[in-house]
């Protein structure tokens, strides 16, 4: 070869070279500078530009951006540290082997209680994540930004106004809000009051669900506005509902005169006579589903009043057990109209008798601590499953030592049982070990391994990953 | 918790069975060799004729069993190998927390009735420990039946290297046949066209230059549309380089495992000249890959965290797609100190796993640094095997960006490389600054193997 032949010069011709072979004619003659290196064989010169072009292609010329490059900021840090590294592939191992939306939500659930959130290459919220918990929220935002094609915004530390509302991403706005909410309930009120109507029906929504939290009196009157003048039915009935919970539902009209009809006053005692609430039987399936669509209109309040009663005295006089539906129907209602205080009444009332099922419906309104103590009520004097309890308890509980319970019992003989086979029980080791405080599952551990189960078998993963973790949360 | 020899026995599906573990009870074909604090479970690995040890694991609760080879007995030799080890105390297993992938086979497991000794199977014969343990009686051997052999040795490899010079006429005969017919329309029917070519090249004797023809297609289609007449420049022309180096060197080790077979362990290992390195290796990602010709290519990268020798090592295993889905044999992450034989090449990166201690501590070794500036580990490696399709790469400090049309890239901090990323690249890789990144260049692309970052390693733990 030549010195005079230029990288420069190859270049040039390569694109005439790429172009003949493209189209099936001979290149050789676009390569003159090579003549000597090719030869006069036409079918052997085509061959060693073939294999000398090749080479030039691959290691000369390299695929260049063809515009201005975006670089994605970085994956900011939690407020809360990541989990220790011997313990990450305990976590990944967990959410790779069960494929539920559920248990994945209930690991970073139990991570977020106990102090500590996952690891980004383990596990990251979407964009849209609105169940991941709120200390995920700047990770919320960065894939939100990942996802889109826009400028990032001027992220913000201040405290969050209606000024600086269109700063801040909207995971990290909404945590904002239900910091202040928790802090300041009026500024977050007044937050709300000028910048919700520029929000879509959905986020309006889930902005106004955060008034729950220190619903006062202070909040009728924004709360009266939105009944009255939001454009989605949906928003309406949320603002409705919270209204019926400051005890402001609609005044008893005919609908709930109707509703009232379905049951009856009675008094029961001889000595301490007291008044109980009975369903009246029902005879047809029609009448079963007006008292239902009747139930979804209305408010506790006024249906209590409609009876001649207070809401408290209602949840009190209630008749449990005698007719399902309408148990389940109240439970509904109290859920969505009930102040805390009458939903915890609700709670002990169904606690007493035999009903899991409604405490189930009741809990996502209760305090942590109130889930625990059902919870750890439920297991030892009823025959629920752990993954009953653990509905009850959700993630945040830290019960002593929910092996002894019945479900415990039933769990280490199913565990020893002949039949017993290796992926049995899978879900209910799982569940103990979400609602089980570290030393409990320290106990737990020691008991299930004299019960025959291996240090190593994957169905204790929960379990050791509990046992494992510093217990860095607040306790409810 | 203790078995004896004779639920070996019972376990084995055969007399031969029986012989080959009795072969494989020695503590010098094991490494890793633990069991459970319960003494339930035990496990170890077991050098087989393959680039990978297998993973061996067994309960001894039950007696069910699982190993990572590709045997379609079962169970297979190194499992009654490593009960063989248990039950006569060959050599101690440590009591240790149980691997994950012990964990992991457990958690699969379907259940007891899977792993019953083999006493109530219909037995297929005798089967007789002292007769396993005899060793074969020395047969000495006629000079002349020897020197027979080898003539025929001889005579075979003669034969071979004719059928593959055949082959490559046939193959370059082909390669210009696609420049008359035109590029485009090759690329258009590449899958049909190299299949006919890679047939004609396995009756030739050139398998493994066949079995890449196969692959071709799939390597050009990953390319952007516009790109593609370029890549099949790139991939023909090297096809052309080593028919002529194989034409020029039909002997040499190295350009026969890259067109006819590679050298079979015992040769590799029997070489006084084969490199050994004796480092301590991080294991950067496992590439399973099903080719066109039925068999399933596991390929695990390894990084050097010495100072000096082979940056990498790629161990490199074979087994037919239809002995099923077959666990990895490391994890991504993990590091041991190990003992590797490299093929015979100039750029040594093919290697056989010889010994692997015993993991424990973990090190806190930093990735090295690149070697050589970036330039040169782009081109540097086809200084001597232009023919050569991927090039394992250590990236300096760099970020993922992306363009406006969604495509990948690396840039790295300085500035002055950006090269494209193959394949889609989300989540952390993309949020963080990457200190070290261990990669592949192939065509002209880049597959992130594994990297360093402010938040830890990121890889792949799949």
């Amino acid at each position: 070869m030549s010195d005079a032949i230029t990288a420069e010069t190859i270049y040039e011709a390569m694109g005439a070279v790429l172009t003949r072979w493209t189209m099936g004619s001979a290149a050789a003659p676009a390569a003159s500078f090579w003549r000597t290196e090719l030869g006069d064989d036409p079918a052997e010169a085509e061959l060693r530009l073939l294999a000398l072009a090749g080479q030039f292609l691959s290691t000369a010329v390299t695929t260049e951006p063809a515009a201005a490059l975006r670089v994605l900021p970085d994956i900011p840090a939690l407020a809360l540290p990541t989990v220790p590294e011997t313990l990450r592939p305990l976590v990944r191992r967990i959410l790779a082997t069960r494929k539920q939306v559920k248990v994945k939500s209930d690991l970073i659930h139990f991570l977020a209680a106990r102090g500590w959130t996952t690891h980004p290459a383990d596990w990251m919220p979407e964009a849209d994540d609105d169940d991941a918990p709120d200390v995920y929220a700047n990770w919320r935002d960065w894939a939100a930004i990942a996802g889109s094609n826009s400028a990032s915004r001027r992220q913000t530390d201040d405290r969050l106004t209606a000024e600086n509302w269109d700063d801040y991403w909207p995971a990290a706005r909404k945590a904002a809000l239900i910091e202040l909410r928790r802090r300041d309930p009026s500024a977050a009120r007044a937050v709300l009051e000028t910048r919700l109507a520029g929000e879509n029906a959905d986020m309006r929504w889930r902005l106004l669900s955060l008034l729950s939290e220190r619903l006062s009196d202070d909040d009728l009157s924004i709360l009266e506005t939105i009944a009255a003048n939001d454009r989605a039915p949906r928003v309406k009935a949320l603002a409705t509902s919270l209204l019926a919970r400051l005890g402001r539902g609609s005044a008893a009209g005919e609908d709930t005169a109707e509703l009232a009809g379905f049951f009856a006053v009675k008094t029961k005692g001889l000595l301490r006579r007291s008044r109980v609430v009975q369903a009246e039987p029902l005879k047809t399936q029609a009448q079963s589903l007006r008292r239902k669509a009747l139930f979804d209109g209305a408010d506790l309040t006024s249906f209590a009043d409609a009876l001649g009663l207070a809401p408290q005295e209602l949840i009190a006089a209630w008749d449990w057990n005698a007719d399902r539906a309408a148990d389940a129907a109240l439970v509904d209602l109290i859920v969505a109209t009930g102040t805390d205080a009458q939903v915890t009444q609700a709670a002990d009332a169904v606690n007493e008798r035999d009903a899991p099922g409604l405490i189930i419906s009741l809990a996502e309104r209760l305090a942590p601590a109130e889930r625990a103590r059902h919870a750890e009520a439920a297991l030892n004097a009823r025959d629920i499953r752990f993954e009953l309890a653990q509905l009850i308890a959700g993630t945040a509980a830290r019960l002593r030592d929910p092996l002894s319970a019945p479900a415990g019992k039933a769990l280490l003989a199913a565990l020893q049982g002949d039949d017993a086979k290796p992926s049995d029980q899978a879900e209910e080791l799982h569940a103990l070990g979400l609602i089980v405080s570290r030393e409990g599952a320290r106990g737990a551990l020691e008991r299930l391994a004299g019960a025959g189960l291996l240090q190593g078998d994957p169905r204790l993963d929960m379990l050791r990953l509990n046992a494992a973790l510093d217990d860095k949360g607040a306790k409810p | 918790m203790a078995i004896d020899l004779k639920a070996v026995e019972q376990l084995a599906t055969d007399q031969s069975s029986l012989k080959a573990a009795a072969g494989l009870a020695k503590p010098a074909k094991w490494s890793g060799v633990g069991a459970s604090q319960d003494g339930a479970l035990i496990w170890g690995e077991c050098a087989g004729s393959g680039a990978n040890p297998y993973r061996v694991m067994a309960d001894l609760r039950d007696l069910g069993n699982k190993c990572t080879c590709p045997s379609r007995k079962f169970p297979c030799k190194h499992v009654l190998g490593l009960l063989w080890l248990n039950a006569e105390a060959v050599v101690p297993f440590v009591p240790a927390d149980t691997p994950a992938w012990v964990s992991d086979w457990l958690g699969r497991r379907r259940g007891t009735s899977a792993a019953k000794p083999a006493s109530s199977a219909p037995s297929t014969g005798e089967k007789d420990l002292r007769a396993a343990r005899a060793g074969e009686p020395e047969v000495a051997e006629d000079p002349k039946d020897v020197a027979r052999r080898e003539a025929q040795a001889a005579k075979r490899s003669e034969d071979t290297e004719r059928a593959i010079l055949d082959a490559l006429d046939a193959l370059e005969q082909w390669i210009g046949d696609q420049l008359r017919m035109g590029l485009a329309g090759f690329i258009d029917d590449a899958t049909a066209r190299c299949r006919r070519i890679a047939a004609r090249l396995v009756d030739g004797k050139a398998a493994v230059l066949a079995g890449r023809i196969d692959e071709l297609p799939s390597r050009l289609l990953a390319l952007a549309a516009g790109d593609r007449p370029r890549g099949a420049v790139v991939e023909l022309g090297k096809l052309v380089l080593l028919a002529r180096a194989f034409r020029a060197t039909p002997r040499d080790a190295e350009i026969r495992r890259a067109v006819a077979a590679s050298e079979t362990r015992e040769v590799v290992l029997a070489d006084p000249q084969a490199l050994r390195v004796d480092a301590r290796w991080e294991v950067l990602a496992e590439q399973v890959q099903t080719r066109r010709d039925g068999l399933v290519s596991q390929t695990t990268w390894l990084l050097n965290l010495a100072a000096t020798g082979p940056r990498f090592a790629m161990l490199l295993d074979f087994f037919p797609a239809s002995a099923g889905r077959r666990g990895s044999v490391f994890t991504p992450g993990e590091r041991f100190q190990a003992e590797l034989v490299f093929y015979p090449s100039q750029q040594p990166l093919r290697a056989l796993l010889m010994r692997r201690d015993a993991s424990g501590e973990t090190s806190a070794l930093e990735w090295p640094a690149p070697d050589t500036a970036l330039s040169d580990a782009l081109t540097r490696p086809l200084l001597a095997e232009p023919w050569v399709i991927e090039t394992p790469l250590l990236l300096p400090q760099g970020r993922i960006a992306r363009d406006d049309a969604g495509q990948t890239w690396w840039r790295s901090d300085d500035g002055m490389a950006t090269l494209p990323v193959a394949s889609e690249v989300d989540g952390l890789l993309c949020g963080t600054e990457l200190t070290r990144a261990a990669a592949i260049w192939s065509g002209n692309r880049l597959t992130v193997l594994a990297a360093q970052s402010p938040w830890g390693r990121i890889g792949s733990h799949e």
